[in-house]
């Protein structure tokens, strides 16, 4: 293949005349041509700009003056003119080199995609896609049936006592076989809660989100949702990092990266931080409450209504640039199975790297700690603190166990629960609780790499007494009402 | 019939008094402290009718005041719309543009500006006789995206947005001037199809894209002759094509 | 602050001199040549990667999963290749950090070919992006995506007539289906393969 020899693109007199002087002006190599290094300056790209100054200050004066006055040559900012004409020669171009059949009219996707679109009929849609998805798959399914039978089967009846068999034969030292097997023992507690309770919930979820993904419902749901976000500070944007923060906030909190302003991305960390359960909480907190629908009522009005709160007061309080909302959207496609399989493996893959360590890191602290009696002192510490909201002191443990990560304090609330430890009121107060409660150790690493140290602490050092004080206040509310549950 | 402007705005006021809170006539003293001169004259023109202190309209005087009314709120629409007037001068400009509406004139700035029911103040825009016959071709329209009915098409006639950085949103979508542009839900956001593509904004940005409406036959004629109403609750006006 | 951490790890500090004409003298470890996929959102870029390379990455039918800049490996004509799978652009202009950050690796590694991934149905409003590509100067290869869905909403592209008024080489694909995919793999090889100088800056 022979040298390209490319024409450019004509630009109008005075832009060209400007181009020419500017790139006489430059001298430096800037990885691309002159001609875009001054259409750039032109449209006053500030990074360009920073990088001349860096390069070759002296010419940056004149090149400003050229700027200038080229700019005032137009009514229109400079970016609008070029993009004109550039959108000519693109109209231009398409003009010859297509033929459009026609084949417009609205198909049966393109009708289905107006009904998800609706706002009564797109709503309804979102709250079947809330209750077949989250609720029936992840809560009742995922949180219900397979994780009764990873716990009570596959680890309780199977790991647990063989592996336990096999560490009284070979491990001599109580204290050492505690490590791994006893109540905080690296296999019979880290793994088996991240093996039998988080991953069957975390997979439902990843299976169901992956769908949705694909199916482009996400950004109909941000356009549904993007007036209730507006009154939060948000754009209907946000939707993408806190529908993924269902799944797992750490996750989510990365991705708040794709939103514009740095307004937005703090409140989003906050809610996140603050209101959004992760699906391992969600899907705990499901089957613990589904026993009692009044409690699961409760749990998700206090919840969103907490954000929804927390959002509003917070968008009133920060400053910065408010958002905007522009977003394309795909067409409605059927997901394929093959794609979601491979999607939920890749996340699952990701949140297992990420996830296993921490909590074999969890046990072997826990582990320490009980062995040194430092973990009863912080245990008798946040008794008092526990008891403040209502709850028996059983409870403190699950706290401790939250502090590492989100799903390990949900998989301890579920089996507190299952002990019939705690039932009825303080189990929708600690439920409550533990969803505002501070985020994990891997979310608040993240929060420190994106957000930086100042926004992170200031976040957890609101998040921590106000989840208790929530708690407080729901109790109080829930027992004066004497409300049964 | 010439009336001086103090004149017209007074029997502006008699009007809206009487018409819009749905009286058959109003006290003097409520509309006119001071404006007894004015009065006199409308008074003798024959438009308004005074006994004990009640003021009505006489049936010459009530189609004129109307029509005062609708060239006002018209130049209001136009000032806003096409002209983008910041609403602290608006109705101070207003005041001085509905004479110029005069004559007929009013119809073609009603047409051009697609026959808005409502002024910027959202208070209704009597219909003219262009409204009534709007089978006649239309000439030329333009409007902000936000204010199309789902399912109008147009084309980009241009954008006016405040800030540089909204500017290079649109055009990185593609929206600049020429691009057919469909209206297809305006709410709970804005859906609209450029080219082959959907996209969904907020009130900000639809505000910023102004749409000069296509002169298609069969559907300018269909879309135009039964507009469904666009008052606050319209928006939730949402048709299949 | 963030954005210079962000793209300090994008980076590696790994500054690469020399033009595009020259052969890849890279200073570092990394010598392969380069293939940079670039494109709006949405429109499979992602999908292109994981053809190209075999490894998966996470595809969504929504903007702005990919925050990262993606590598990967490529065999291509038998020779191994460094595929990097860009967050989306709109236009040489950023917008977001995401934006920032897909630009700054075109201005900085220099790579070897610039896949720019178009969704066929919207070519019009596509080619902008292509137009400024080739007026930087960077080695443009246009890959028309999704020709099936193109075709099924009554559209037809001439693709040898698009190729001759663009002066770049330009592939029609499903990525979806791998359509195209061998077609676009020759290409690039023809493209990258030839170390003269392919375009003129």
């Amino acid at each position: 293949m022979s040298a390209i020899r490319n024409a450019p693109l004509q630009y109008d007199r005075h832009i060209e005349s400007a181009l020419s002087q500017i790139g006489e002006l430059l001298k430096r190599e800037y990885g691309l041509s002159k001609r875009t290094v001054g259409l750039l300056l032109l449209q006053t790209d500030t990074d360009i700009e920073k990088l001349v100054q860096k390069h070759e200050a002296e010419a940056l004066p004149s090149i400003r003056k050229i700027v200038d006055e080229t700019r005032s040559l137009y009514n229109q900012p400079l970016n609008y003119v070029i993009a004109m004409r550039r959108q000519q020669e693109a109209t231009r171009l398409s003009s010859i080199v297509t033929t459009s059949r026609g084949k417009s009219g609205t198909g049966f996707t393109e009708r289905l995609s107006r009904i998800t679109m609706h706002p009564v009929t797109g709503s309804l849609i979102l709250l079947a896609v809330l209750y077949l998805g989250l609720y029936q798959f992840v809560g009742v399914f995922g949180a219900g049936t397979l994780v009764d039978f990873f716990e009570n089967t596959v680890f309780g009846q199977w790991i647990n006592p063989w592996i336990t068999g096999v560490a009284i034969r070979f491990v001599p030292y109580q204290w050492l076989r505690a490590l791994f097997v006893g109540d905080y023992g690296i296999i019979t507690l880290g793994l088996s809660y991240a093996v039998a309770i988080i991953l069957p919930i975390v997979t439902t979820f990843f299976i169901v989100f992956s769908i949705i993904e694909d199916s482009g419902y996400l950004p109909r749901l941000s356009m549904l949702i993007d007036r209730i976000f507006k009154t939060i500070g948000l754009s209907g944007r946000a939707v993408i990092p806190i529908v993924l923060g269902l799944g797992c906030d750490t996750m989510a909190t990365i991705v708040t990266r794709t939103q514009e302003t740095k307004r937005e991305r703090v409140i989003t960390t906050l809610l996140l931080a603050l209101a959004i359960p992760c699906s391992a909480q969600l899907g705990v907190i499901f089957a613990i409450l589904s026993d009692s629908k009044l409690a699961l009522v409760i749990w998700v009005l206090v919840v969103m209504l907490i954000m929804l709160l927390v959002g509003f007061l917070t968008s009133r309080i920060l400053p910065g640039e408010k958002a905007t909302f522009y977003m394309e959207i795909p067409p409605l496609r059927l997901p394929k199975i093959s794609n979601v399989l491979v999607k939920t493996l890749t996340r699952l893959q990701w949140y297992l790297t990420e996830v296993i360590p921490f909590f074999i890191i969890a046990s072997v602290m826990l582990w320490l700690g009980e062995l040194t009696g430092v973990f009863n002192w912080i245990i008798a510490l946040l008794k008092p603190v526990v008891a403040f909201i209502g709850l028996p002191q059983e409870a403190a443990q699950v706290f401790l166990y939250g502090f590492f990560r989100r799903d390990f304090g949900a998989a301890g609330l579920y089996d507190l629960h299952n002990s019939g430890a705690i039932v009825g009121i303080p189990l929708v107060v600690a439920a409550v609780t533990l969803t505002l409660f501070i985020p994990c150790i891997a979310q608040f690493m993240v929060m420190l790499k994106e957000r930086g140290v100042k926004t992170a602490l200031a976040i957890a050092i609101f998040i921590f007494p106000f989840a208790f004080v929530v708690g407080y206040f729901l109790n109080l509310v829930l027992t004066t009402l004497r409300v049964t549950l | 019939m010439d009336l001086e402007e103090k004149t017209e705005e007074l029997l502006e006021t008699i009007w809206v008094s009487i018409k819009e809170q749905d009286r058959d006539n109003v006290q003097q003293d409520e509309v006119c402290t001071g404006a007894t001169e004015e009065l006199e004259k409308l008074v003798t023109a024959g438009y308004v009718t005074v006994s004990n202190g009640q003021l009505s309209l006489t049936p010459r005087g009530e189609p004129l005041a109307r029509n005062v009314i609708r060239r006002h709120r018209l130049a209001e629409r136009l000032l806003a719309d096409v002209l983008n007037t910041g609403d602290s001068i608006m109705h101070e400009k207003a005041c001085k543009f509905e004479h110029l509406l005069d004559r007929g004139l009013d119809d073609s700035i009603c047409t051009l500006l697609g026959h808005p029911k409502i002024c910027p103040h959202g208070k209704p825009i009597p219909p003219g006789r262009c409204c009534q016959k709007q089978r006649a071709p239309v000439s030329s329209l333009v409007s902000p995206l936000s204010r199309l009915n789902p399912g109008q098409k147009g084309k980009v006639a241009y954008v006016h947005a405040p800030q540089i950085k909204q500017l290079q949103k649109l055009m990185a979508m593609g929206i600049l001037p020429g691009a057919p542009i469909t209206l297809i839900q305006d709410f709970p956001s804005y859906v609209f199809q450029v080219g082959q593509t959907q996209f969904a904004v907020d009130n900000e940005i639809a505000d910023a894209i102004y749409v000069r409406l296509l002169q298609n036959e069969e559907t300018a004629d269909a879309e135009v002759t039964s507009p469904p109403p666009k008052t606050v609750g319209g928006r939730w006006g949402w048709r299949r094509k | 602050m963030n954005m210079r951490q962000t793209v300090l790890g994008v980076f590696g500090l790994g500054k690469r001199s020399g033009s595009c004409c020259g052969p890849a003298t890279g200073p570092t470890e990394n010598s392969l040549k380069k293939i940079a996929i670039v494109g709006t959102p949405n429109v499979g870029k992602s999908v292109i990667f994981n053809r190209l390379t075999g490894t998966y990455v996470t595809v969504s039918n929504y903007p702005g999963t990919t925050v990262d800049v993606t590598r990967g490996k490529s065999l291509i004509a038998g020779e191994k290749m460094e595929v990097v799978d860009t967050p989306g652009m709109y236009s040489l202009m950023p917008i977001t950090e995401e934006e920032r950050v897909a630009r700054l690796l075109l201005f900085e590694e220099k790579p070897q070919a610039v896949l720019h991934v178009v969704d066929a149905r919207n070519l019009e409003r596509m080619l902008p992006f292509t137009m400024q590509l080739i007026e930087a100067g960077f080695p443009v290869i246009l890959d028309l995506n999704m020709i099936d869905e193109m075709a099924a909403a009554g559209i037809e592209i001439d693709v040898v007539k698009l190729e001759k008024e663009l002066n770049v080489p330009v592939v029609a694909t499903v990525a979806t289906t791998g359509k195209g995919l061998n077609d676009l793999r020759r290409r690039l090889a023809e493209y990258v393969g030839h170390p003269e100088c392919t375009v003129t800056i």
